[in-house]
């Protein structure tokens, strides 16, 4: 009776788990074993036309292939499907010659036929489908004989090739995508990449076996097949913590979920091994509309670039994961203007005081900046999850110091989108991934896409046709050119105080030989070739 | 007797419909967009309004209850919008775990509970008897994700026990230790009110006359406490842990999300989190529907545990 239940249970437990010898379940290396790989959220489906969620991302790169794929530096282009590429002059049409030696995972031959069908159901006007931009100005797209397709453009586009390198553009099967229809991507998903779609229970876990006969692996890859591995299971853990804990007691063996606090446990603990890519571009900002009365003027908005100290948001809430950004975009992306000013974007409050003043703004009595009788009172829209909430509040105390009185407004995951195509605020934040800078000037700063993704509502013909220009070159040069300055124009517009560069960390577990991630889209295994048990 | 349970069955219906219309509104009333969270951070204008359409989120709000009225009413809860599995598939699928889980946490805390509440009443005022109360007042205040958290870390510290996910069928060795750890968390709620409960009804009758009486006729101290005072100390106990069910199922909420249990709860929560109207719908039914039949089974009981309740019917 002194025995307190808790210890009762345990001792019992205790009992059962010594007799069924709670080893990790997992075949041996000889036959590949079983590949746990462990994450906080689950795709909606698995879909490549119309799902936008990294987590879709992350199962497609494993279970298609797509034409064209990129190098670990996220800047050269390597062959996929496609062996070999030719761009007319014009730079309208590209001809893509596929490879002859693809099969599905049902055994069917991956044909120029398929090609059309994958794309033409993506670009099927009214569609409930996603991400479309990315595939260009379409004239048409047809196969020329069973391993040539003719993809023509109504206009150049530049970044078309490395965006054909993203999860979008995974080959699917178009007649298992007719048959199934709104099932597509739940029940099933038949593709040519190195493992197969066996099974998805929502919320819980995608299994995949390896594609028997797969040998098209991308040529600078360690592996081009077959996979390694005999099964990988990607696995939903919704608390963080226990995802952590989980690889500790090598229940999960690889994760780039983890919370940021528990690396610097994983760094030193002897059995785990943390790895990186050479590559990975996800920027957290903070968005200014320069529409709303008081983010008018560009001495305000860059003092409130100025006030906030990002090297104290890395250090703080990233634990040293990520590093202190003082462009829009990664430095190490392609297309990235080395000239441009970076000052406005540091840590400097005496200058964001001094320019305030400029701006005829003085303190009143409750050391909030006034002017004729208004308060420098400014709103912000963020979201509602630890660090976003951390980073906001860190936000809030910097503006405060210089005078400006900051209201945070944190909102859910999904009720964010909405709220953010308000006109009621000042100030957003947000993170988001991109493939180079050309990828990140098309999303936010052209004036087609206001109000939403281009919540800071630039208009601005002379950013649209450097954009456009560089869109529409035919070759390296001229489009750097242009989106070089392009990105000198809003960078000096002020629209964006950039926070930290975060970079993707893998935890690979004791059992895992270490691996070289890949940073596209953020989805760290990329398709899963170089995964292998020790 | 039927007629009780028809009177009940008669309510329980309203309470149903009331609750359908609450969570459809309840939704409706969320700033939330499952078309702009399916189109994500770079979907424009268009593509989040063919999604809209898609989902037939553009029609009027009445006419879209109206449709789910007709559809519930013929027993189609619909398909999730998000991945199109069926909604009632998905419910039954995960409301084996979650009972599975809600009858192994009872299985150890009710007794455990009554135990220690009985302890404490034949012993009340003493030593022992405030120790198990400060006990089960902590049993109350402490957070089931506190206990969970540090449950993990010892667990992954000594790997005695698997920290996520359920294993196997639940009567092997791997199904068990599975369980174990989710439902020794879940199971901390319960210990506490139960404990208090007991004690408190069992304090009660235990000055009355009759058992009085029974010690008089020299029976023993166990019979005593378990067969005379027992009997009538049952009807508070038995109401309250009906009551618990609805605390259980929060703690539930909690508990699949920390040990990745495949639950209702955790259905819930991902319906809700992902505006997944049909999906979130069918499980707030669902947990609804277990409450008030709980509640139905506690009535029955008391006509059981009461001949006076048998017998005024």
């Amino acid at each position: 009776m002194r025995k307190s239940p808790l210890s009762l249970s345990l001792c019992l437990g205790l009992a059962l788990g010594a007799a069924a010898g709670l080893a990790p379940a997992a075949g041996s290396a000889a036959d590949g074993g079983t590949i746990t790989l462990g994450r906080s959220s689950d795709g909606d489906r698995y879909d490549p036309h119309r799902s936008s969620a990294l987590a879709a991302a992350e199962v497609l790169y494993m279970v298609g292939d797509t034409l064209v794929t990129l190098g670990y530096d996220l800047q050269t282009l390597h062959p996929g499907l496609a062996k070999s590429w030719e761009l007319s002059d014009d730079g309208l049409t590209y001809t893509f010659h596929l490879r002859d030696d693809v099969t599905y995972c049902d055994g069917r031959k991956f044909t120029a036929k398929d090609v059309v069908g994958t794309m033409d159901r993506w670009l099927k006007p009214d569609a409930p489908n996603v991400s479309t931009w990315k595939a260009g100005n379409v004239d048409s797209i047809t196969a020329a004989d069973d391993f040539t397709v003719v993809y023509k453009l109504q206009e150049p586009n530049s970044a078309l090739l490395y965006q054909m390198a993203q999860f979008n553009f995974v080959m699917i099967d178009p007649e298992q995508a007719e048959a199934l229809g709104e099932d597509f991507g739940v029940t099933a998903f038949n593709g040519t990449g190195p493992y197969c779609f066996e099974s998805w229970q929502p919320r819980e876990s995608v299994v995949l076996r390896r594609h028997e006969g797969y040998t098209w692996g991308p040529e600078f890859m360690s592996n081009q097949g077959p996979a390694k591995a005999e099964t990988v299971i990607w696995k939903i853990v919704p608390e963080e913590a226990t995802l952590a804990a989980s690889i500790t007691a090598g229940e999960v063996d690889a994760s780039y979920s983890v919370p940021s606090w528990s690396l610097a446990q994983f760094e030193a603990d002897p059995t785990t091994a943390l790895l990186r890519p050479e590559a990975s571009f996800r920027t957290h900002y903070l968005g200014m509309k320069i529409t709303r009365p008081n983010m008018q003027d560009r001495k305000v908005r860059e003092a409130v670039s100025l006030a906030i100290d990002q090297s104290a948001i890395a250090d703080a809430i990233f634990f040293g994961t990520a590093e202190p950004a003082t462009a829009y975009y990664s430095q190490k992306a392609l297309d990235y203007n080395p000239e441009i000013d970076q000052s406005p974007f540091g840590y400097d409050p005496e200058r964001a005081a001094a320019l305030l003043a400029e701006a005829g703004w003085a303190k009143g009595a409750d050391g909030v900046l006034e002017k004729g009788g208004e308060k420098l009172t400014l709103t912000l829209y963020g979201f509602n999850n630890s660090s976003s909430r951390e980073a906001a509040e860190a936000v809030q105390s910097d503006l405060r110091k210089i005078g400006v009185d900051l209201a945070l407004e944190l909102y859910d995951n999904t009720a964010i989108w909405g709220k953010l195509r308000e006109q009621t605020y000042d100030l957003y934040q947000m993170d988001y991934p991109y493939l180079n800078a050309g990828d990140a000037l098309n999303l936010y700063f052209l004036s087609a896409n206001v109000p939403s993704p281009n919540r800071m509502m630039w208009e601005d013909p002379t950013t649209d046709k450097l954009i456009e220009d560089g869109n529409k070159a035919t070759n390296g040069d001229a489009r750097h050119a242009a989106y070089a300055e392009a990105g000198k124009v809003v960078h000096d517009a002020l629209l964006w105080k950039p926070l930290v560069n975060e970079s993707l960390v893998v935890v690979a577990g004791a059992r895992l030989k270490p691996f070289q991630p890949h940073g596209i889209s953020g989805a760290g295994f990329n398709n899963g070739l170089t995964l292998e048990l020790k | 007797m039927i007629g009780r349970l028809l009177h009940r069955l008669m309510t329980s219906f309203l309470v149903l419909v009331g609750v359908l219309w609450i969570g459809f509104m309840m939704l409706q009333v969320l700033p939330a967009d499952p078309a702009a969270v399916i189109a994500g951070p770079t979907g424009t204008e268009a593509e989040i309004e063919a999604i809209r359409r898609h989902l037939g989120l553009d029609q009027p709000l009445a006419f879209q209850f109206w449709l789910y009225l007709q559809r519930v009413a013929v027993g189609d809860l619909g398909r999730s919008v998000i991945n199109n599995a069926s909604v009632a598939a998905e419910l039954l699928r995960a409301a084996v775990p979650t009972l599975e889980l809600m009858l192994a946490s009872m299985a150890w805390a009710v007794p455990s509970g009554l135990l220690l509440g009985a302890f404490a009443a034949t012993r009340r005022g003493g030593l022992m008897d405030r120790a198990v109360m400060a006990l089960s007042v902590a049993g109350v205040s402490v957070p089931v994700f506190w206990v969970g958290l540090l449950m993990i870390q010892f667990a992954a510290a000594t790997r005695f026990f698997p920290i996520q996910g359920r294993g196997g069928p639940l009567w092997t060795a791997e199904g068990l230790s599975h369980i174990i750890l989710p439902a020794t968390a879940l199971g901390l709620i319960l210990i506490g009110p139960t404990a208090r409960m007991t004690r408190t009804a069992l304090a009660d009758t235990l000055s009355a006359d009759y058992v009085r009486t029974a010690r008089a006729k020299g029976a023993s101290e166990l019979r005593v406490v378990a067969d005379h005072a027992m009997r009538t100390a049952w009807l508070p106990i038995v109401t309250l842990l009906g009551l618990q069910v609805g605390t259980l199922m929060g703690g539930a909420v909690v508990t699949e999300t920390i040990f990745s249990w495949p639950g209702v709860g955790r259905l819930a929560v991902g319906a809700i989190v992902s505006s997944d109207y049909p999906l979130a719908q069918g499980a707030i039914l669902f947990l609804a529907t277990a409450f008030i039949v709980v509640n139905i089974v506690v009535d029955l009981l008391y006509g059981v545990l009461d001949p006076r309740v048998r017998r005024s019917a």
